[in-house]
């Protein structure tokens, strides 16, 4: 019966508008281009990876060591391709690291069912495999690796910062940044109306300012803002501020499109004039009588409505970014004003709509003026200021920050954490060979691979430091096996924990050593690659087609 | 047959003659070769998607002109998307759209089968068998496969929500999704169950069902929501809520925005006096309009969108928020159909119409975030129709798009059953069956009739064996046991992809509408009928 479809010859039957390929053809193109990805980034990996210098097509350049931020620089051309670098991506987003290790266990796999498929196994059987393993992965961290961050305690989370700082460019002052790190996020912490604690990370404001040297950075409670007060004339510092924040320009008022300005009496010309700049000299004395004394607009205000902000002891800050009024709006309890309309049909201030904090000033930080929102009566806010020698190097440091932030984050709503220096993935690859051979199906092949598939990342760890990883990871592998096999109270079992230490190139008790990363983070990187190793894997056919081709002559083929 | 061959227009053969390429005019066994060059192209496509068939189906990736990526396992929309250039291979293409329509699922069996159906029929042709005699004869045999089929099928009750879930997730199970079908076959079931009347409806209008797609999170974070989901964001940014209990939906045609003079005209100003006047007239005008949407009771607002004016300007959103009415905007054209039944509410032109009974109801309205994606839910009413939305999550969009395809073929199923309540079971099972008394069948004929029945019979048998084949299994062993297993009169006995092996398919939950597969028979004959009784092809223009 499966005859009928031997003997006809695709290539030459099928007439389409584009080129096909199938079958194993396109499944070796796909893997080779995830491979070709995948050893892009793979020297960016771990604490001695390094970085890429990207330079665009305006030659703006970008030095980066983050797998997402490499990725998404590249052009990448292949379909194929583009689901890696697409869950790179994902990966960032949702959890913000492990996006390198993430593309490199897809592209393993995606190796490693190629030679499977190669050897006359069934794609459909590999897949039943991975999908197995990456499940019993998933219980496994989270059953025998992870650890309760409660336990361990704050050590634990500055640890889990200094973790994935160490693999950036932010390394060399690790601890600095780590609780740089902690203390901004468990500022930020609020509640949520289930009364489940939240962490927006987002609440941590990063300033970049060039000069002076990454060890100078600083933090600080409150909110900072990257503008300078908007003359000479006013108070460096106010205490007990009123403040309002608008979205409306304190300019000259002008008609709307549709509005002409007709004068046929000269004297009129003067009285219309004095109308426009009278209409915003009316609002912003409504907004002084209210009492407004710290005054944050996202457009401009005109010099002679400064002067009577400054006049009356106020300050004013304008073209503040939309962003940063929102913020300061939510963290100081005050509304942000698009208009000043009432429900009168007239114009007035409503003082429910003004917040308050203890204290705004400005502060010169390297050459500029900085204005500084403290104690804002709703929300606290944290602020870090990275210093660094240049803009790539700001810009590097403030993703590795965030990289940080992201990861303390998960610990810190999760609760839980594995320890890191390829541990987890050695552990994994033990558990699961045997695990295989308790199975008699086929998909015990699938399973295996898989699991050496994940030793390519302490492998790739140690080669990028420059040690001997086949020696490493043998001994790696052995301690996990002992770990294992022993019974939980047996002081072997704590061998679960040993680790890389790529410094040294020795092994070490990595909880200990306090290298550690978030376990949830593991367990989506596992369950993302496995899923985008799939989505290529189950790929059989794939059709170009032309780009807006001519209608062809349906007979010319006859 | 080659003895029919006609001069054949003698005016193309002219037009044709100096043309090298058309030397295929002047040979004489022209229709022969025409149907054999059909019967090629069109198996040439069964062939491309063949291996997509079942549960363990491989996926096609195809780059579109426009270098957009689909990623399908999806017959109907691998086809529709491959740009096939050959007329007789396009009838295979519409064929599977026709099955898309009709039945919704099944568009790859339908194409495999039509595929196995023309090889059957080209060995007739070789042993001289008069194509007319071929097509009649399928035909035949199309009209007892049916009836053998209805002869097997299950009699299925709307109420046995099991039996629904059952059938959702056999037609699950062959997509990319499939490993999420626990999650998804209830979404789908239910969200069918809402929107009809399993007492007196006879079919399901899908378009009483919304998906709504979001990028972000997995598959499993996808749900049904009885009332109403928008894609639009409530606006905020004058402070307006984002959150409303009881909540009275007013869905507004016209704007709140300043109305601007037409273009020839304008507004002149010579006086300041009326500088105020122009500024305070916009005020008032804005804040009479949304006075009187409050006044109606309404405090929630959508507002559809215009491209002529602004829906909204930060005025009239600063007297929204603080009559604390919140506000989306943008609503689509096509989108208020649907609004309309799902909350009870009817479109308003003009603010004089804006009245208290044109509201819609909803207990709660409220904006939700969760994977960095908005969305604006309704609880449904009670006084709404019989409307579902599904929100679907995917990590990216080619996921999202596949799954989204593959909800709506598991939707097809369920209307399926509301269509025809009866179920066959899967996994090739009926295949085998409607083969065996096929076969039984044309030992009781005689004459060309027989051996049509026989070559019909053996061409269904191409489901389960590449059923098998996609599976990694061997075919020949899979399908012979079959054969025999139906013969001892185990008539569900069928493929268990999953363990390898036959087994009990009623007992595997392994189940599929009747129609899809009386439907996939009769199409798939019918487009071969017309294939065998095509005798020439001519450009026309």
């Amino acid at each position: 019966m499966s005859g009928i479809f031997e003997t006809s010859n695709q290539d030459s039957a099928l007439t389409i508008g584009g080129t096909r390929v199938s079958g194993q053809e396109v499944r070796s193109q796909n893997v080779m281009a995830a491979l070709s990805i995948s050893n892009v980034i793979k020297t960016s990996l771990g604490p001695v990876g390094l970085d890429k210098m990207l330079v665009d097509d305006v030659g703006d350049v970008t030095i980066s060591n983050d797998g997402a931020t490499i990725l998404k620089l590249l052009e990448v051309e292949h379909p194929a391709g583009k689901i890696l670098v697409n869950l790179a991506q994902q990966q960032d987003t949702e959890v913000g690291d492990g996006t390198t290790s993430v593309v490199i266990i897809a592209a393993e796999l995606l190796r490693r069912a190629n030679e499977l498929i190669k050897d006359h196994i069934h794609p459909a059987t590999v897949i039943a495999g991975y999908r197995l393993a990456c499940k019993e992965a998933c219980k496994f961290i989270a059953d025998q690796m992870a650890l309760k961050v409660d336990k361990l305690g704050n050590e634990a989370l500055v640890n889990v910062a200094m973790t994935t700082i160490s693999s950036k460019i932010l390394g060399g002052y690790g601890t600095f940044f780590a609780e740089m790190a902690v203390d901004a996020l468990k500022a930020i912490k609020t509640t949520d109306y289930r009364g489940k604690p939240r962490y927006p990370v987002t609440a941590v404001n990063v300033l970049k300012v060039r000069g002076a040297s990454a060890r100078e950075s600083s933090y600080f409670t409150g909110y900072a803002l990257y503008r300078p007060f908007t003359s000479q004339a006013m108070k460096r510092t106010l205490k007990n501020p009123k403040i309002a924040v608008i979205d409306f320009d304190v300019t000259k008022t002008r008609m709307k499109m549709g509005v002409n300005v007709v004068i046929d009496n000269p004297e009129n010309l003067e009285a219309i004039r004095k109308r426009e700049a009278d209409i915003s000299a009316e609002r912003a004395r409504m907004l002084l009588d209210a009492g407004v004394t710290a005054l944050f607009s996202t457009r401009g205000v005109d010099d002679v409505y400064v002067k009577m902000f400054a006049e009356a002891g106020a300050v004013t800050v304008t073209r503040v970014p939309k962003e940063d009024a929102r913020r300061i709006a939510k963290g100081t309890g005050a509304s942000l004003l698009t208009t000043l309309a009432n429900l009168d049909g007239d114009e007035s201030v409503d003082p429910a709509t003004l917040g308050s904090a203890e204290l705004v000033e400005q502060v010169r930080l390297a050459d500029d003026d900085v204005v500084v929102i403290r104690g804002a009566s709703e929300q606290r806010a944290s602020t870090v200021i990275l210093r660094g020698a240049n803009d790539y190097m700001l810009e590097e440091m403030e993703r590795s920050f965030h990289d940080s932030l992201c990861a303390v984050k998960r610990v810190l709503e999760s609760g839980a954490c594995v320890p890191g220096g390829g541990a987890v993935e050695t552990a994994l690859d033990i558990y699961l060979e045997s695990f295989a051979t308790t199975l008699g199906s086929r998909e015990q092949l699938a399973i295996v691979e898989f699991a050496n598939a994940l030793l390519s990342i302490p492998k790739q760890l140690s080669v990028n430091a420059a040690k001997d990883s086949i020696e490493l990871i043998s001994k790696l592998r052995a301690y996990h096996a002992a770990a294992q096999k022993a019974s939980a109270d047996s002081p072997r079992s704590q061998l679960k924990s040993y680790g890389l230490d790529l410094h040294n190139g020795k092994l070490c008790d990595n909880v200990k050593a306090g290298v550690l990363e978030p376990a949830m983070s593991k367990i989506k990187m596992l369950k993302s690659a496995t899923e985008a190793a799939i989505n290529i894997l189950r790929i059989d056919d794939m059709i170009k087609l032309l780009p807006e081709q001519q209608p062809e002559d349906p007979h010319a083929h006859m | 047959m080659a003895a029919q061959n006609n001069v054949l227009s003698s005016k193309a053969a002219e037009s044709a003659a100096p043309k090298k390429q058309n030397d295929t005019f002047n040979q004489k066994d022209k229709p022969t070769q025409v149907r054999l060059s059909n019967i090629t192209a069109a198996k040439a496509v069964a062939d491309a998607i063949r291996t997509s068939l079942g549960p363990r189906g491989m996926d096609k990736m195809i780059e579109t002109g426009k270098k957009e990526v689909v990623i399908s396992n999806d017959g109907a929309t691998i086809l529709k998307h491959m740009s096939v250039l050959h007329p007789a291979a396009r009838m295979l293409v519409d064929l599977s759209a026709a099955q898309d329509v009709e039945a919704g699922d099944g568009t790859t069996s339908v194409v495999v089968l039509a595929g196995s159906l023309l090889s059957a029929a080209e060995k007739l042709l070789n042993k001289g068998i008069h194509p007319t005699q071929i097509a009649e004869g399928f035909q035949g045999a199309a009209i007892e496969a049916v009836r053998i089929l209805e002869d097997i099928s299950i009699p299925v009750d709307l109420e046995d929500r099991e039996f629904l879930l059952k059938s959702a997730t056999t037609s699950l199970s062959s997509k990319v999704v499939a490993q999420y079908s626990s999650v998804l076959a209830p979404i789908v079931v239910d969200s069918v169950l809402r929107v009809v009347n399993p007492a007196t409806d006879n079919n399901v209008d899908l378009n009483n069902i919304r998906i709504v797609k979001k990028v972000g999170g997995t598959i499993d974070d996808s749900e049904l929501v009885s009332g109403l989901v928008l894609n639009q964001n409530a606006i905020t940014s004058a402070g307006g809520p984002s959150r409303v209990e009881k909540a009275k939906i007013g869905l507004i045609q016209f704007q709140l925005s300043p109305p601007k003079p037409d273009m020839d005209n304008q507004v002149v100003v010579n006086d300041y006096r009326q500088m105020d006047r122009i500024l305070k007239e916009e005020r008032n005008y804005l804040l009479n309009l949304v006075k009187k949407i409050k006044k109606a009771g309404c405090n929630v607002l959508l507002i559809q969108k215009s491209i002529l004016r602004d829906a909204v300007n930060s005025l009239s959103l600063h007297f929204l928020a603080k009559l604390k009415i919140m506000a989306i905007k943008e609503v689509e054209r096509d989108e208020i159909e649907f609004i309309c039944k799902a909350t009870g509410c009817k479109p308003i032109a003009d603010i004089d119409s804006f009245t208290e009974d044109k509201l819609g109801l909803s207990d709660l309205v409220e904006e939700t975030e969760a994977n960095g994606a908005r969305i604006v839910k309704f609880s449904a009413s009670k006084s709404a129709g019989r409307t579902a939305s599904i929100i679907m999550r995917g990590a990216n969009q080619y996921v999202l798009d596949e799954a989204e395809r593959s909800i709506h073929d598991a939707l097809c199923v369920i209307r399926c059953l509301v269509k025809k309540r009866a179920l066959v079971v899967g996994g090739g099972a009926p295949e085998i069956e409607v083969s065996q008394r096929l076969f039984e069948l044309a030992k009781a004929q005689t004459g060309f009739q027989s051996i049509c029945f026989q070559a019909f019979a053996e061409a269904v048998e191409v489901i389960p064996t590449t059923l098998a084949e996609n599976s990694g299994l061997s075919p020949i062993s899979i399908v012979t046991e079959l054969r025999n297993r139906h013969a001892n009169g185990e008539n569900a006995a069928g493929i268990n992809v999953r363990k390898g092996a036959i087994s009990d398919m009623l007992r595997e939950n392994v189940i599929q509408p009747l129609l899809v597969s009386t439907s996939a028979i009769e199409l798939s004959t019918e487009t071969v009928r017309m294939i065998m009784k095509i005798d020439d092809i001519l450009a026309s223009r």
